[in-house]
Protein backbone atom coordinates (compact mmCIF):
# COMPACT_ATOMS: atom_id res chain seq x y z
CA UNK A 1 0.00 0.00 0.00
CA UNK A 2 2.73 2.47 1.23
CA UNK A 3 1.74 6.18 1.27
CA UNK A 4 -0.53 8.33 -0.27
CA UNK A 5 -0.17 12.04 -0.35
CA UNK A 6 -3.05 14.00 -1.82
CA UNK A 7 -2.65 17.90 -2.45
CA UNK A 8 -0.14 18.41 0.95
CA UNK A 9 -0.11 21.71 1.54
CA UNK A 10 2.10 23.02 4.64
CA UNK A 11 1.84 27.39 5.52
CA UNK A 12 4.24 28.22 8.38
CA UNK A 13 3.13 31.48 10.43
CA UNK A 14 5.02 33.65 8.04
CA UNK A 15 3.23 32.78 5.23
CA UNK A 16 6.24 30.67 3.84
CA UNK A 17 4.63 27.58 2.32
CA UNK A 18 6.84 24.66 2.04
CA UNK A 19 5.24 22.10 0.86
CA UNK A 20 2.40 23.45 -1.83
CA UNK A 21 0.07 21.43 -3.12
CA UNK A 22 1.67 18.00 -3.94
CA UNK A 23 0.61 14.90 -4.62
CA UNK A 24 3.26 11.73 -4.84
CA UNK A 25 2.88 7.93 -4.02
CA UNK A 26 4.86 6.49 -2.21
CA UNK A 27 5.39 2.48 -2.77
CA UNK A 28 6.74 -0.29 -0.87
CA UNK A 29 10.85 -1.08 -1.43
CA UNK A 30 13.12 2.29 -1.46
CA UNK A 31 11.93 5.94 -2.47
CA UNK A 32 14.20 8.58 -3.71
CA UNK A 33 13.33 12.21 -2.26
CA UNK A 34 15.53 14.87 -4.75
CA UNK A 35 15.68 18.59 -4.34
CA UNK A 36 17.70 21.48 -3.31
CA UNK A 37 18.42 22.96 -0.08
CA UNK A 38 15.03 24.49 0.96
CA UNK A 39 12.90 22.26 -1.60
CA UNK A 40 10.61 21.65 1.28
CA UNK A 41 12.31 17.79 1.78
CA UNK A 42 12.51 17.78 5.38
CA UNK A 43 9.20 19.74 5.88
CA UNK A 44 7.58 17.13 4.00
CA UNK A 45 9.53 14.30 5.87
CA UNK A 46 8.96 16.13 9.13
CA UNK A 47 4.57 15.73 8.00
CA UNK A 48 5.13 12.29 7.41
CA UNK A 49 6.88 11.57 11.00
CA UNK A 50 3.59 13.40 12.22
CA UNK A 51 5.95 16.50 13.73
CA UNK A 52 4.24 18.82 12.08
CA UNK A 53 0.66 19.02 10.50
CA UNK A 54 0.17 19.93 7.24
CA UNK A 55 -2.43 23.43 6.29
CA UNK A 56 -4.47 21.42 4.04
CA UNK A 57 -4.39 18.00 2.25
CA UNK A 58 -4.41 14.38 2.75
CA UNK A 59 -1.66 11.66 3.84
CA UNK A 60 -2.43 7.94 4.15
CA UNK A 61 0.06 5.36 5.36
CA UNK A 62 -1.18 1.84 4.44
CA UNK A 63 -4.44 3.35 4.54
CA UNK A 64 -4.28 5.00 7.02
CA UNK A 65 -5.47 8.68 7.56
CA UNK A 66 -3.03 10.91 9.16
CA UNK A 67 -5.09 12.44 11.86
CA UNK A 68 -4.63 13.32 15.58
CA UNK A 69 -6.34 10.19 16.35
CA UNK A 70 -4.48 7.48 14.36
CA UNK A 71 -1.19 9.08 15.20
CA UNK A 72 -0.34 7.10 18.09
CA UNK A 73 -0.79 4.10 15.09
CA UNK A 74 1.01 5.47 12.63
CA UNK A 75 3.94 6.74 14.89
CA UNK A 76 4.48 2.25 15.44
CA UNK A 77 5.06 1.95 12.08
CA UNK A 78 7.43 4.83 11.50
CA UNK A 79 11.51 5.13 12.16
CA UNK A 80 13.09 8.53 11.41
CA UNK A 81 16.30 9.28 11.07
CA UNK A 82 17.38 13.07 11.06
CA UNK A 83 18.95 15.11 9.11
CA UNK A 84 20.55 16.19 12.63
CA UNK A 85 20.60 14.45 15.83
CA UNK A 86 22.95 14.47 18.69
CA UNK A 87 22.23 11.56 20.51
CA UNK A 88 22.70 11.07 23.95
CA UNK A 89 26.95 12.28 24.62
CA UNK A 90 27.55 10.66 28.04
CA UNK A 91 26.09 7.14 26.81
CA UNK A 92 28.36 4.65 25.28
CA UNK A 93 27.04 3.36 21.91
CA UNK A 94 25.28 0.34 23.44
CA UNK A 95 23.69 2.42 26.16
CA UNK A 96 22.48 4.83 23.97
CA UNK A 97 20.41 2.37 21.57
CA UNK A 98 19.43 0.44 24.75
CA UNK A 99 17.88 3.34 26.15
CA UNK A 100 16.46 4.29 22.97
CA UNK A 101 14.61 0.88 22.43
CA UNK A 102 13.47 0.79 25.87
CA UNK A 103 11.82 4.00 25.19
CA UNK A 104 10.22 2.60 21.90
CA UNK A 105 8.29 0.17 24.40
CA UNK A 106 10.38 -2.95 22.56
CA UNK A 107 11.28 -6.01 24.46
CA UNK A 108 15.14 -6.07 26.17
CA UNK A 109 15.64 -9.45 24.25
CA UNK A 110 14.07 -8.01 21.08
CA UNK A 111 16.47 -4.97 21.24
CA UNK A 112 19.44 -6.25 22.13
CA UNK A 113 19.42 -9.02 19.56
CA UNK A 114 18.97 -6.07 16.92
CA UNK A 115 21.54 -3.81 18.53
CA UNK A 116 23.84 -6.57 18.36
CA UNK A 117 23.07 -7.49 14.86
CA UNK A 118 22.95 -3.92 13.03
CA UNK A 119 26.24 -3.19 15.28
CA UNK A 120 27.76 -5.76 12.97
CA UNK A 121 26.67 -5.01 9.89
CA UNK A 122 27.59 -0.84 10.19
CA UNK A 123 31.05 -2.14 11.42
CA UNK A 124 30.44 -0.41 14.93
CA UNK A 125 30.45 -3.51 17.13
CA UNK A 126 34.26 -2.73 18.07
CA UNK A 127 32.91 0.83 19.08
CA UNK A 128 30.07 -0.16 20.97
CA UNK A 129 31.95 1.05 24.40
CA UNK A 130 32.70 3.79 23.27
CA UNK A 131 31.17 7.29 24.57
CA UNK A 132 28.86 8.99 21.78
CA UNK A 133 30.71 11.94 21.51
CA UNK A 134 33.74 10.28 21.46
CA UNK A 135 32.69 8.84 17.83
CA UNK A 136 33.35 10.43 14.56
CA UNK A 137 30.38 12.20 12.74
CA UNK A 138 29.82 9.38 10.06
CA UNK A 139 29.46 6.74 13.23
CA UNK A 140 27.63 9.13 15.01
CA UNK A 141 25.52 8.81 11.77
CA UNK A 142 25.27 5.06 12.09
CA UNK A 143 24.61 4.91 15.45
CA UNK A 144 21.44 7.00 14.19
CA UNK A 145 20.29 4.89 11.45
CA UNK A 146 20.19 1.67 14.23
CA UNK A 147 17.69 4.13 16.09
CA UNK A 148 15.79 4.06 13.40
CA UNK A 149 16.05 0.39 12.30
CA UNK A 150 15.35 -1.23 16.22
CA UNK A 151 11.65 -1.26 15.95
CA UNK A 152 11.46 -2.20 12.55
CA UNK A 153 9.44 -0.25 11.25
CA UNK A 154 7.00 -0.46 8.21
CA UNK A 155 7.93 3.06 6.81
CA UNK A 156 11.40 4.10 7.39
CA UNK A 157 12.13 8.03 6.89
CA UNK A 158 16.15 8.68 6.47
CA UNK A 159 17.21 12.19 5.89
CA UNK A 160 20.46 12.53 4.55
CA UNK A 161 21.70 9.49 6.52
CA UNK A 162 25.22 9.35 4.12
CA UNK A 163 26.30 12.80 5.66
CA UNK A 164 29.80 12.59 6.70
CA UNK A 165 30.12 9.10 6.15
CA UNK A 166 33.61 7.94 3.50
CA UNK A 167 32.90 5.80 0.03
CA UNK A 168 32.84 2.50 2.14
CA UNK A 169 30.65 3.63 4.87
CA UNK A 170 28.63 4.75 2.37
CA UNK A 171 28.36 1.83 0.60
CA UNK A 172 27.68 -0.04 4.14
CA UNK A 173 24.65 1.91 4.85
CA UNK A 174 22.94 2.19 1.27
CA UNK A 175 22.92 -1.68 0.94
CA UNK A 176 22.07 -1.53 4.75
CA UNK A 177 19.16 0.29 3.42
CA UNK A 178 18.39 -1.82 0.40
CA UNK A 179 18.01 -4.91 2.77
CA UNK A 180 15.47 -3.52 5.11
CA UNK A 181 13.27 -1.96 2.36
CA UNK A 182 12.39 -5.91 1.50
CA UNK A 183 8.60 -5.91 2.22
CA UNK A 184 9.07 -2.25 3.53
CA UNK A 185 8.82 1.26 2.35
CA UNK A 186 11.75 3.47 2.87
CA UNK A 187 11.86 7.35 1.90
CA UNK A 188 15.36 7.81 1.49
CA UNK A 189 16.26 11.87 1.21
CA UNK A 190 19.91 13.26 -0.17
CA UNK A 191 21.53 15.41 -1.69
CA UNK A 192 24.01 12.89 -2.88
CA UNK A 193 22.66 11.70 -6.49
CA UNK A 194 24.91 8.97 -6.38
CA UNK A 195 23.38 7.25 -3.53
CA UNK A 196 20.20 7.08 -5.07
CA UNK A 197 21.25 6.03 -8.68
CA UNK A 198 22.82 3.34 -6.74
CA UNK A 199 19.93 2.31 -4.45
CA UNK A 200 16.03 3.60 -5.67
CA UNK A 201 14.09 3.16 -8.64
CA UNK A 202 11.58 5.20 -7.71
CA UNK A 203 12.10 9.00 -7.01
CA UNK A 204 10.73 12.03 -6.68
CA UNK A 205 12.39 15.37 -7.73
CA UNK A 206 10.98 18.48 -5.42
CA UNK A 207 11.47 22.19 -6.24
CA UNK A 208 9.78 24.93 -4.23
CA UNK A 209 7.37 22.94 -2.26
CA UNK A 210 6.15 21.52 -5.08
CA UNK A 211 7.24 17.65 -6.90
CA UNK A 212 8.64 18.53 -10.52
CA UNK A 213 9.12 14.45 -10.95
CA UNK A 214 7.97 11.58 -9.74
CA UNK A 215 8.49 7.84 -11.03
CA UNK A 216 11.08 5.46 -12.45
CA UNK A 217 14.28 6.68 -12.61
CA UNK A 218 14.60 5.02 -16.44
CA UNK A 219 11.96 7.32 -17.07
CA UNK A 220 13.03 10.75 -15.88
CA UNK A 221 16.67 9.48 -17.43
CA UNK A 222 15.01 9.28 -20.52
CA UNK A 223 13.70 12.71 -20.18
CA UNK A 224 16.94 14.37 -19.73
CA UNK A 225 18.44 12.08 -22.81
CA UNK A 226 19.25 13.91 -26.02
CA UNK A 227 19.52 17.31 -23.76
CA UNK A 228 23.01 16.36 -22.01
CA UNK A 229 25.55 17.16 -24.49
CA UNK A 230 29.66 17.50 -24.12
CA UNK A 231 31.77 20.23 -25.21
CA UNK A 232 35.54 21.08 -24.99
CA UNK A 233 37.26 24.39 -25.67
CA UNK A 234 40.71 25.45 -25.33
CA UNK A 235 39.36 29.22 -24.36
CA UNK A 236 38.66 30.47 -21.28
CA UNK A 237 35.99 33.23 -22.66
CA UNK A 238 34.36 30.69 -24.56
CA UNK A 239 33.99 28.64 -21.42
CA UNK A 240 32.64 31.75 -18.94
CA UNK A 241 30.17 32.32 -22.09
CA UNK A 242 28.88 28.51 -22.17
CA UNK A 243 28.55 28.87 -18.03
CA UNK A 244 26.52 31.90 -18.56
CA UNK A 245 23.94 30.79 -20.96
CA UNK A 246 23.57 27.10 -19.95
CA UNK A 247 23.87 24.97 -17.17
CA UNK A 248 27.24 22.76 -16.51
CA UNK A 249 26.90 20.11 -14.73
CA UNK A 250 30.78 19.28 -15.16
CA UNK A 251 33.40 20.51 -16.17
CA UNK A 252 37.26 18.97 -16.32
CA UNK A 253 40.54 19.51 -17.86
CA UNK A 254 41.14 16.90 -20.66
CA UNK A 255 44.95 17.56 -21.60
CA UNK A 256 44.95 21.26 -22.23
CA UNK A 257 41.37 21.59 -22.95
CA UNK A 258 38.62 22.30 -20.92
CA UNK A 259 35.36 19.19 -21.46
CA UNK A 260 32.05 20.68 -20.30
CA UNK A 261 28.92 18.97 -19.96
CA UNK A 262 25.84 21.47 -20.65
CA UNK A 263 22.39 20.81 -20.20
CA UNK A 264 20.27 22.65 -22.66
CA UNK A 265 16.90 22.01 -24.30
CA UNK A 266 18.44 22.68 -27.89
CA UNK A 267 21.87 22.07 -29.51
CA UNK A 268 24.43 24.41 -28.04
CA UNK A 269 25.61 26.75 -30.12
CA UNK A 270 29.10 25.29 -30.03
CA UNK A 271 30.77 22.43 -31.70
CA UNK A 272 29.33 19.24 -29.04
CA UNK A 273 27.79 16.03 -28.75
CA UNK A 274 24.73 14.32 -27.52
CA UNK A 275 26.24 12.15 -24.65
CA UNK A 276 24.20 9.82 -22.38
CA UNK A 277 22.20 11.37 -18.88
CA UNK A 278 23.36 10.44 -15.16
CA UNK A 279 21.09 10.93 -12.96
CA UNK A 280 22.61 13.96 -11.65
CA UNK A 281 22.05 15.40 -15.17
CA UNK A 282 18.59 14.37 -15.29
CA UNK A 283 18.32 16.35 -12.12
CA UNK A 284 19.49 19.12 -13.15
CA UNK A 285 17.81 19.19 -16.67
CA UNK A 286 14.11 18.66 -14.48
CA UNK A 287 15.05 20.78 -11.93
CA UNK A 288 15.86 23.61 -14.32
CA UNK A 289 13.44 22.88 -17.49
CA UNK A 290 12.29 26.15 -18.93
CA UNK A 291 15.20 28.13 -18.45
CA UNK A 292 18.30 28.73 -16.59
CA UNK A 293 17.52 29.61 -13.10
CA UNK A 294 20.29 30.33 -10.57
CA UNK A 295 20.40 27.11 -9.25
CA UNK A 296 23.60 24.86 -10.69
CA UNK A 297 25.33 21.31 -9.97
CA UNK A 298 27.17 23.39 -6.99
CA UNK A 299 23.86 22.84 -5.15
CA UNK A 300 24.05 18.84 -5.69
CA UNK A 301 27.34 16.61 -4.47
CA UNK B 1 21.97 4.54 35.86
CA UNK B 2 21.52 5.34 31.62
CA UNK B 3 19.15 7.99 33.32
CA UNK B 4 21.42 9.42 35.76
CA UNK B 5 24.04 9.97 33.01
CA UNK B 6 21.71 11.97 30.83
CA UNK B 7 20.02 13.70 33.62
CA UNK B 8 23.03 14.65 35.93
CA UNK B 9 25.70 15.35 34.11
CA UNK B 10 29.31 15.93 35.27
CA UNK B 11 28.76 19.60 35.02
CA UNK B 12 25.71 20.02 36.29
CA UNK B 13 26.90 18.02 39.55
CA UNK B 14 30.10 20.48 39.82
CA UNK B 15 27.64 23.81 39.40
CA UNK B 16 25.61 22.62 42.15
CA UNK B 17 28.12 21.69 45.17
CA UNK B 18 30.12 24.56 44.08
CA UNK B 19 27.25 26.57 44.96
CA UNK B 20 26.22 25.19 48.04
CA UNK B 21 30.49 25.48 48.80
CA UNK B 22 30.18 29.24 47.78
CA UNK B 23 26.60 29.87 49.52
CA UNK B 24 27.76 28.54 52.98
CA UNK B 25 31.30 30.40 52.90
CA UNK B 26 29.97 33.96 51.92
CA UNK B 27 26.49 33.68 53.65
CA UNK B 28 27.27 34.48 57.41
CA UNK B 29 24.45 33.16 59.85
CA UNK B 30 24.51 33.58 63.89
CA UNK B 31 22.14 30.80 64.38
CA UNK B 32 21.49 27.66 63.39
CA UNK B 33 17.78 28.32 62.67
CA UNK B 34 19.13 30.80 59.82
CA UNK B 35 20.56 27.90 57.83
CA UNK B 36 16.97 27.21 56.32
CA UNK B 37 16.41 30.63 55.66
CA UNK B 38 19.76 31.03 54.04
CA UNK B 39 19.54 27.89 51.91
CA UNK B 40 15.91 28.15 50.97
CA UNK B 41 15.87 30.96 48.01
CA UNK B 42 18.97 30.15 47.06
CA UNK B 43 18.74 26.64 46.81
CA UNK B 44 15.28 27.31 44.61
CA UNK B 45 17.68 29.14 42.19
CA UNK B 46 19.78 26.17 41.86
CA UNK B 47 16.48 23.77 41.05
CA UNK B 48 15.23 25.72 38.78
CA UNK B 49 17.91 26.15 36.77
CA UNK B 50 19.29 22.46 37.27
CA UNK B 51 15.77 21.05 35.93
CA UNK B 52 14.99 23.23 33.16
CA UNK B 53 16.47 20.92 30.93
CA UNK B 54 14.92 18.02 32.28
CA UNK B 55 13.18 17.33 28.57
CA UNK B 56 14.53 20.86 26.44
CA UNK B 57 17.73 18.66 26.12
CA UNK B 58 15.72 16.21 23.67
CA UNK B 59 14.57 19.56 21.78
CA UNK B 60 18.30 20.82 21.98
CA UNK B 61 19.97 17.58 20.88
CA UNK B 62 17.15 17.50 18.44
CA UNK B 63 15.97 14.14 19.14
CA UNK B 64 12.76 15.14 19.80
CA UNK B 65 11.23 14.28 16.69
CA UNK B 66 12.60 10.82 17.33
CA UNK B 67 10.94 10.85 21.02
CA UNK B 68 7.89 12.05 19.20
CA UNK B 69 7.64 8.06 17.47
CA UNK B 70 8.03 6.76 20.93
CA UNK B 71 4.61 6.09 23.28
CA UNK B 72 3.38 9.00 25.67
CA UNK B 73 3.34 6.64 28.43
CA UNK B 74 7.57 5.46 28.04
CA UNK B 75 8.47 9.33 27.10
CA UNK B 76 6.49 11.08 30.40
CA UNK B 77 7.91 8.00 32.99
CA UNK B 78 11.45 9.07 31.20
CA UNK B 79 10.89 12.56 32.16
CA UNK B 80 9.02 11.82 35.78
CA UNK B 81 12.06 9.38 36.52
CA UNK B 82 14.47 12.73 35.48
CA UNK B 83 12.72 14.99 37.62
CA UNK B 84 13.12 12.50 40.60
CA UNK B 85 16.69 11.89 40.16
CA UNK B 86 17.58 15.24 39.72
CA UNK B 87 15.51 16.46 42.69
CA UNK B 88 17.22 13.43 45.14
CA UNK B 89 20.25 15.06 44.03
CA UNK B 90 19.30 18.73 44.99
CA UNK B 91 17.71 17.34 48.28
CA UNK B 92 21.60 15.61 48.99
CA UNK B 93 23.05 18.85 47.75
CA UNK B 94 20.72 21.01 50.10
CA UNK B 95 22.21 17.95 52.62
CA UNK B 96 25.52 18.77 52.70
CA UNK B 97 24.55 22.50 52.35
CA UNK B 98 23.22 22.56 56.20
CA UNK B 99 26.10 20.74 57.12
CA UNK B 100 28.45 23.22 55.44
CA UNK B 101 26.93 26.24 57.28
CA UNK B 102 27.88 24.25 60.74
CA UNK B 103 31.05 23.79 59.46
CA UNK B 104 32.36 27.12 57.73
CA UNK B 105 29.85 29.70 60.00
CA UNK B 106 29.83 27.86 63.27
CA UNK B 107 26.11 29.17 64.34
CA UNK B 108 25.47 29.27 67.76
CA UNK B 109 22.43 26.21 68.41
CA UNK B 110 20.99 28.13 71.68
CA UNK B 111 18.50 31.11 70.46
CA UNK B 112 16.46 31.92 73.78
CA UNK B 113 14.21 29.20 73.97
CA UNK B 114 15.50 25.61 72.52
CA UNK B 115 18.49 23.86 73.49
CA UNK B 116 20.59 20.83 73.04
CA UNK B 117 20.86 18.32 70.35
CA UNK B 118 17.33 16.80 70.12
CA UNK B 119 15.50 20.48 68.99
CA UNK B 120 18.71 21.09 66.58
CA UNK B 121 17.47 17.46 65.21
CA UNK B 122 13.91 18.60 64.88
CA UNK B 123 15.26 22.01 62.67
CA UNK B 124 16.98 19.59 60.45
CA UNK B 125 13.89 17.84 60.00
CA UNK B 126 11.73 20.34 59.58
CA UNK B 127 14.21 22.15 57.24
CA UNK B 128 14.85 18.87 55.24
CA UNK B 129 10.69 19.31 54.52
CA UNK B 130 10.33 22.41 53.05
CA UNK B 131 13.67 22.02 51.58
CA UNK B 132 11.82 18.82 49.72
CA UNK B 133 8.84 20.86 48.87
CA UNK B 134 10.85 23.67 47.59
CA UNK B 135 12.71 22.16 45.27
CA UNK B 136 10.44 19.98 44.04
CA UNK B 137 8.36 22.88 43.54
CA UNK B 138 10.72 24.61 41.58
CA UNK B 139 12.54 21.86 39.60
CA UNK B 140 8.88 20.81 38.18
CA UNK B 141 7.64 24.69 37.66
CA UNK B 142 10.82 25.33 35.58
CA UNK B 143 10.67 21.70 33.58
CA UNK B 144 6.54 22.91 32.79
CA UNK B 145 7.39 26.13 31.61
CA UNK B 146 10.60 24.95 29.60
CA UNK B 147 8.03 22.34 27.82
CA UNK B 148 5.46 25.01 27.22
CA UNK B 149 7.73 27.26 25.28
CA UNK B 150 10.45 24.30 24.29
CA UNK B 151 13.55 26.49 25.56
CA UNK B 152 14.95 25.80 28.96
CA UNK B 153 15.88 29.73 28.90
CA UNK B 154 12.24 30.85 29.10
CA UNK B 155 11.75 27.95 31.91
CA UNK B 156 14.17 29.99 33.74
CA UNK B 157 13.27 33.15 33.32
CA UNK B 158 10.13 32.45 33.91
CA UNK B 159 10.79 31.22 37.42
CA UNK B 160 13.48 33.77 38.00
CA UNK B 161 10.77 36.01 37.34
CA UNK B 162 8.13 34.54 40.19
CA UNK B 163 10.94 34.13 42.57
CA UNK B 164 11.98 38.11 42.50
CA UNK B 165 7.98 38.71 43.16
CA UNK B 166 7.37 36.02 45.97
CA UNK B 167 11.10 36.37 47.40
CA UNK B 168 10.40 40.15 48.20
CA UNK B 169 8.78 42.08 50.79
CA UNK B 170 5.83 42.84 48.59
CA UNK B 171 5.33 39.32 47.91
CA UNK B 172 5.39 38.60 51.56
CA UNK B 173 3.10 41.02 52.35
CA UNK B 174 0.60 40.07 49.69
CA UNK B 175 0.52 36.10 50.01
CA UNK B 176 1.56 35.87 53.75
CA UNK B 177 1.80 32.64 54.97
CA UNK B 178 0.51 31.35 51.95
CA UNK B 179 3.88 32.93 50.00
CA UNK B 180 5.80 30.12 48.14
CA UNK B 181 8.55 31.54 50.06
CA UNK B 182 6.94 31.43 53.59
CA UNK B 183 9.37 29.30 55.34
CA UNK B 184 11.95 31.83 54.62
CA UNK B 185 9.79 34.63 55.71
CA UNK B 186 8.32 32.82 59.11
CA UNK B 187 9.07 34.10 62.59
CA UNK B 188 11.95 31.74 63.63
CA UNK B 189 11.61 33.56 66.88
CA UNK B 190 8.10 31.74 67.33
CA UNK B 191 8.77 27.76 66.64
CA UNK B 192 4.94 27.26 67.39
CA UNK B 193 3.71 29.36 64.66
CA UNK B 194 3.54 27.03 61.74
CA UNK B 195 1.20 28.88 59.38
CA UNK B 196 4.43 28.81 56.79
CA UNK B 197 2.98 25.30 56.25
CA UNK B 198 -0.02 26.74 53.79
CA UNK B 199 2.81 28.20 51.60
CA UNK B 200 4.17 24.61 51.26
CA UNK B 201 0.65 23.11 50.74
CA UNK B 202 0.89 25.66 48.10
CA UNK B 203 3.94 24.17 46.13
CA UNK B 204 2.43 20.92 46.37
CA UNK B 205 -0.68 21.55 44.67
CA UNK B 206 1.07 23.58 42.29
CA UNK B 207 3.56 20.44 42.05
CA UNK B 208 0.80 18.23 41.34
CA UNK B 209 -0.88 19.88 38.86
CA UNK B 210 2.42 20.83 36.61
CA UNK B 211 3.15 16.85 36.91
CA UNK B 212 -0.42 16.08 36.13
CA UNK B 213 -0.90 18.84 33.02
CA UNK B 214 2.71 17.55 31.86
CA UNK B 215 1.55 14.84 29.66
CA UNK B 216 -0.82 16.91 27.18
CA UNK B 217 1.65 20.02 27.14
CA UNK B 218 4.28 17.03 25.53
CA UNK B 219 2.29 15.22 23.37
CA UNK B 220 1.13 19.08 22.05
CA UNK B 221 4.19 21.14 21.76
CA UNK B 222 6.68 17.64 21.48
Amino acid sequence: MGIRIEDLTVTFRNNVTAVNHADLEIPKGIFGLLGENGAGKTTLMRVLTTVLSPTGGTVTLDGILYSERNFEKIQRKIGYLPQEIDLYPNLSVQECLEYMGDLSGIPRATYRERIKYYLEKTSLSEHRKKKMKQLSGGMKRRVGLIQALLNEPEFLIVDEPTTGLDPEERIRIRNLLVDFSEGRTVLFSTHVVEDLAATCNQLAVMKNGKFLYSGNMKELLEQARGHIWICKTKDEGTARELEKKYHVSSKQYVGDELQMKLISETTPQIDCSSCEATLEDAYIYIANKGGKSPISCRDMR
Amino acid sequence: MREMKISLTFRKQVYAVFFVIILSLVRGVTYSDEIGIALETPMAILAFTFCADTYTQEIAGKRSEVWRLCPMKKRINVIYRRIVIQEMFLLAVAVIGYGLFFLFQNPSINRIRQSGSESELCRFFVYFAAIAVTLGFWGILSNLISCLSRNMWVGIGGCMVLWLITNSGIGDRTFGAWNIFSYSFRNIENSNDISWICGKVVCICIGIVAMAVLPNIIQKRG
